[in-house]
C-alpha cells in the first residue's frame, strides 16, 4: 500500500473507533449556520447542552439548507432512525429532544418536495455531520478523493477533472482544470491558490453554507487543486461579515494540519501546501478575482486590466489559481467516484450540480443543490413550493444585480452556465429571488441598479458616473416625472457603461434595466408609452 | 490588547467626534505602534489585516491610526486612506454605542425590511446613516445581510436576527439602548 493510502486508512480506523465508542448513544445534532443563528439556533444549542437526555451526545453541524425549517435539530436514536425537529424553540427544545429520543415521534427525513429534486454532491451530509471534524467527514467518504489524487498523480488528477468538465461555480463557469494546468505550466515559484469565498453578491449565501457545513470538504478540494497546480501556498479569502464561516474554516484547517492533511508532507506523499485565512472588508467588487488580489496585496479594491490573467500574473504578480468554494467542493466527488459519475449528473452539455440560494416569495427558502438543467419552475415551485398563500408571482430575479429579471412565463428555462436568456439574464452564482406583488418591476429594478451604483469602485469613469445616472432616471420614472426620452437614455447609459467598463460589475451593471425594459417596459414606464 | 484610552474618552463624552486628548492620543499611538510591530510583518499585504485590527480595537479607523499603520507598513498615509475608503465594512467615523443595521435587499424589502427600517428610524429620531444626538445608537441600511431566506433581517451590534417584525425590532432596540 502507498504511504497516502496507509495514512488515510489509519485516520479511517481512528474515526471508526470513535464511532464505536458512541454506538448505542442517542445522537443530537443542532444545525447552526448564519441563517439559523439569526432565529435562535445558538439558544437551542445551549438549552440542549444544559439539559440533554441521559447518555445522549450533542454535536453542532452546519445546516441542511432548509432555512424555512430552522432552527432544526436531528435526533438519531440507538435504532438508527432519525427524527427531524423543525422550528425548535429554546424553551421546549430539551423536552422535544427527550420525546424524540424516547421514540415518541415518527422518523422524518425532511420535506420531500424540498429534498427530492436535489442531487447532493457538494452538500452531501451537510446538516448531519460536523463539517469541521475530519473524523466525521472521513466516516462519510471524506478525503478519499485526496487519497485517489495522490495515488494517480497531478497530471491524471487534472485529466479526471477535465473529463468531468467541472466549471467554476462562482459565476463565470471557466473550466477548473484549465486554470490548474496553466498555473502548473508556468515557470518559477512561488505560485498561489486563492479560494474566493468573498461571496459579496446580494441574495447568494451558498459559499457560507458550504464553509459552515463542510469546511473539510473545502480543505480537501483545496489540497487536490494545489496538488494538481503544483502550488504550496494557499489562502482562503472570506467575506468580512461571514464570522461563522471563518471560524469553522480556521477550525478545520487547524485540525487538518494536526492530522497531516495539510502542511509539509500531506499523508506522507511528499507534497505539501499550507493555508492562511484572510478576511475581506466588504464590497461586491472584492469578489471580482483581480480586485480580490489587489485587496490581498493591500491596495484599493479595484479590478486589474486583463490580460495578464491571474493564472499568469496573479497574487504578487505570480501565477495564481482562484477557485470558488463550491467548485472545490465538487472536486472530491469527481476524484473519489470518477469523472463518469459526475458527468451522469446534469445534462448532455452542462455537467454536475449547482447550489441555488432561493429566497423571496416562496414557501421553502434556503440553499438547494440541483442538477444542471433543472428548470426555474422546478426550483421555484418544486423546491420552493411556490408563493405563500394569497400571493402571486410575476417574476424571478436570477443571478443577482449583474443579471436581471425573468417573467413567470419563462420559468421553463433550464439552468445552465452563463446566459439563460437573450435579454442578458444569466445564472451567475445561483441566486434566485421569487418576486410577488409586494414589489413591482420598477422597484425591483431600481433596487438592483442602486446596488450597482453604490458598489461601483470608481476606477472606470463611465461606471462611476453612469450607474448613479441610471438610478436618477429610474427615480424620475417612479416619481412620474419622466420625459419622453428617459427610456432611451436608460438604454444609452446601459450601453455606454457596458462598453467602457473594465470589469464584470460595470459591464453587467445595466442587466436589471435591460431585462426590466425587455419584459416589463409597459409597467416601468407606463405613462410614457 | 491595546489600552483604549481614546475610545473610553469618547464614550464618556458620548458621541463627541473630537479627537482624544493629547496625552491619551500619545498613549494610544504608542501602544498601537507596539502592537502593529509585534503582530504585523512589514509587508504591503498586511494593510487590510492591520486595518481590521485597528477597527476591532477602536470600532472605527481614527485618522491618527491610519497614519500609524502607514508608518509601520511604510505605505503613504494617502494610500492607506485611499484603500480604507474603498471598503464598505471599514468606518472612518466613530459609530454610536449601539449599531443597528437593517437589510433592505430584494428579499428583505419584500418581506417588510423597509417598514422595519422606518419603525426604527422613527424610534431613534434619525434617518438611516445617522447617529442619535446622544451618541447612543447608529442606524444603518445595508443592501444585503445574506439572510435572504430569513427575511426581513436586522443586525444589532454584530448579531443578526431573521424573520423580524417591527415590534420585535423595537423591543430589541429599547432593551439594548435602554429607553
Amino acid at each position: 500500500m502507498s504511504a497516502p493510502a496507509d495514512a488515510l486508512a489509519g485516520l479511517t480506523r481512528r474515526a471508526q473507533a470513535r464511532q464505536r465508542r458512541l454506538r448505542g448513544r442517542t445522537r443530537v445534532v443542532v444545525q447552526v449556520g448564519h441563517c439559523s443563528q439569526a432565529v435562535g439556533a445558538l439558544d437551542v444549542a445551549s438549552a440542549l447542552r444544559a439539559a440533554l437526555p441521559r447518555g445522549a451526545h450533542l454535536t453542532t453541524a452546519g445546516c441542511d439548507g432548509a432555512c424555512f425549517d430552522a432552527p432544526t435539530v436531528l435526533v438519531t436514536g440507538p435504532s438508527g432512525e432519525t427524527v427531524r425537529l423543525t422550528r425548535v424553540a429554546a424553551a421546549s427544545a430539551a423536552d422535544l429532544v427527550s420525546k424524540a429520543a424516547a421514540g415518541e415521534f415518527a422518523p422524518d427525513p425532511g420535506p420531500a418536495p424540498f429534498f427530492a429534486p436535489q442531487r447532493r454532491l457538494a452538500t452531501y451530509m451537510l446538516g448531519a455531520m460536523d463539517g469541521t471534524d475530519a473524523r466525521e467527514y472521513i466516516l462519510h467518504g471524506g478525503y478519499a478523493g485526496l487519497g485517489r489524487a495522490l495515488s494517480i498523480g497531478p497530471e491524471r488528477t487534472i485529466a479526471e477533472v477535465e473529463a468531468a468538465d467541472l466549471r467554476g461555480r462562482g459565476g463565470a463557469y471557466f473550466p477548473a482544470a484549465v486554470k490548474w494546468k496553466s498555473v502548473r505550466q508556468e515557470a518559477g515559484t512561488p505560485r498561489y491558490l486563492v479560494v474566493n469565498a468573498e461571496e459579496g453578491e446580494p441574495c447568494v449565501f451558498k459559499d457560507r453554507h458550504l464553509m459552515e457545513g463542510a469546511a473539510h470538504r473545502i480543505v480537501e478540494g483545496l489540497v487536490i487543486a494545489a496538488y494538481a497546480a503544483d502550488v504550496h501556498e494557499a489562502y482562503v479569502y472570506i467575506n468580512a461579515e461571514a464570522e461563522l464561516s471563518a471560524e469553522r474554516m480556521e477550525r478545520a484547517i487547524e485540525q487538518a494540519r494536526k492530522l497531516g492533511l495539510l502542511g509539509g508532507d500531506i499523508l506522507g506523499s511528499g507534497f505539501g501546501v499550507d493555508v492562511e485565512v484572510r478576511r475581506g472588508a466588504g464590497g461586491y467588487a472584492c469578489g471580482e478575482e483581480t480586485a480580490l488580489l489587489n485587496t490581498m496585496e493591500g491596495y484599493r479594491r479595484e479590478p486589474r486590466l486583463r490580460p495578464p490573467f491571474p493564472t499568469q500574473a496573479g497574487l504578487w504578480s505570480r501565477p495564481t489559481v482562484v477557485n470558488n468554494p463550491e467548485t472545490l467542493c465538487s472536486v472530491p466527488f469527481i476524484l473519489a467516484h470518477g469523472a463518469a459519475a459526475y458527468r451522469e449528473v446534469g445534462t448532455g452539455t452542462d455537467k454536475g450540480t449547482k447550489l441555488i440560494s432561493l429566497s423571496g416569495a416562496v414557501q421553502r427558502s434556503g440553499v438547494a443543490e440541483v442538477p444542471m438543467g433543472t428548470s426555474l419552475h422546478r426550483i421555484v415551485h418544486g423546491v420552493g413550493g411556490g408563493p405563500p398563500a394569497g400571493h402571486a408571482l410575476w417574476a424571478v430575479a436570477v443571478g443577482g444585480p449583474s443579471s436581471g429579471l425573468l417573467p413567470v412565463s419563462l420559468l421553463d428555462i433550464a439552468m445552465k452556465p452563463g446566459s439563460l436568456h437573450e435579454s442578458g439574464v444569466m445564472l451567475g452564482a445561483g441566486g434566485v429571488v421569487a418576486l410577488d406583488e409586494r414589489t413591482g418591476p420598477l422597484e425591483a429594478v431600481r433596487l438592483l441598479a442602486a446596488y450597482n451604483a453604490g458598489e461601483s469602485c470608481g476606477k472606470c469613469t463611465p461606471c462611476r458616473e453612469g450607474t448613479p445616472r441610471m438610478v436618477a432616471v429610474l427615480d424620475r420614472l417612479s416619481g412620474g416625472r419622466e420625459t419622453a426620452d428617459d427610456v432611451e437614455e436608460l438604454r444609452y447609459l446601459v450601453r455606454v457603461v457596458a462598453d467602457a467598463s473594465l470589469c464584470g460589475l460595470g459591464q453587467a451593471a445595466g442587466g436589471p434595466i435591460t431585462s426590466g425594459l425587455r419584459f416589463f417596459e409597459g409597467k416601468m414606464a407606463g405613462q410614457v408609452r | 490588547m491595546v489600552e483604549k484610552t481614546g475610545a473610553k474618552t469618547q464614550e464618556a463624552s458620548a458621541g463627541a467626534r473630537g479627537l482624544p486628548q493629547e496625552d491619551t492620543l500619545a498613549t494610544d499611538r504608542q501602544s498601537v505602534r507596539a502592537e502593529l510591530a509585534e503582530r504585523f510583518p512589514r509587508h504591503h499585504g498586511q494593510l487590510l489585516p492591520a486595518l481590521h485590527f485597528l477597527q476591532h480595537e477602536f470600532r472605527y479607523l481614527p485618522d491618527w491610526g491610519l497614519e500609524t499603520v502607514g508608518w509601520h507598513l511604510r505605505i503613504p498615509a494617502s494610500e492607506v486612506y485611499g484603500a480604507a475608503t474603498t471598503y464598505t465594512e471599514l468606518r472612518l467615523t466613530p459609530p454610536g454605542v449601539h449599531v443597528v443595521r437593517v437589510c433592505t435587499g430584494l428579499a428583505c424589502s419584500m418581506g417588510g425590511g423597509r417598514e422595519l427600517l422606518a419603525a426604527l428610524s422613527r424610534e431613534l429620531g434619525v434617518a438611516p446613516g445617522h447617529t442619535t444626538a446622544d451618541g447612543r445608537a447608529t442606524l444603518e441600511e445595508t443592501p444585503c445581510g445574506f439572510l435572504c431566506a430569513m427575511a426581513p433581517a436586522l443586525d444589532l451590534d454584530g448579531r443578526w436576527r431573521g424573520r423580524a417584525s417591527p415590534q420585535g425590532a423595537l423591543d430589541l432596540l429599547r432593551k439594548a439602548v435602554g429607553r
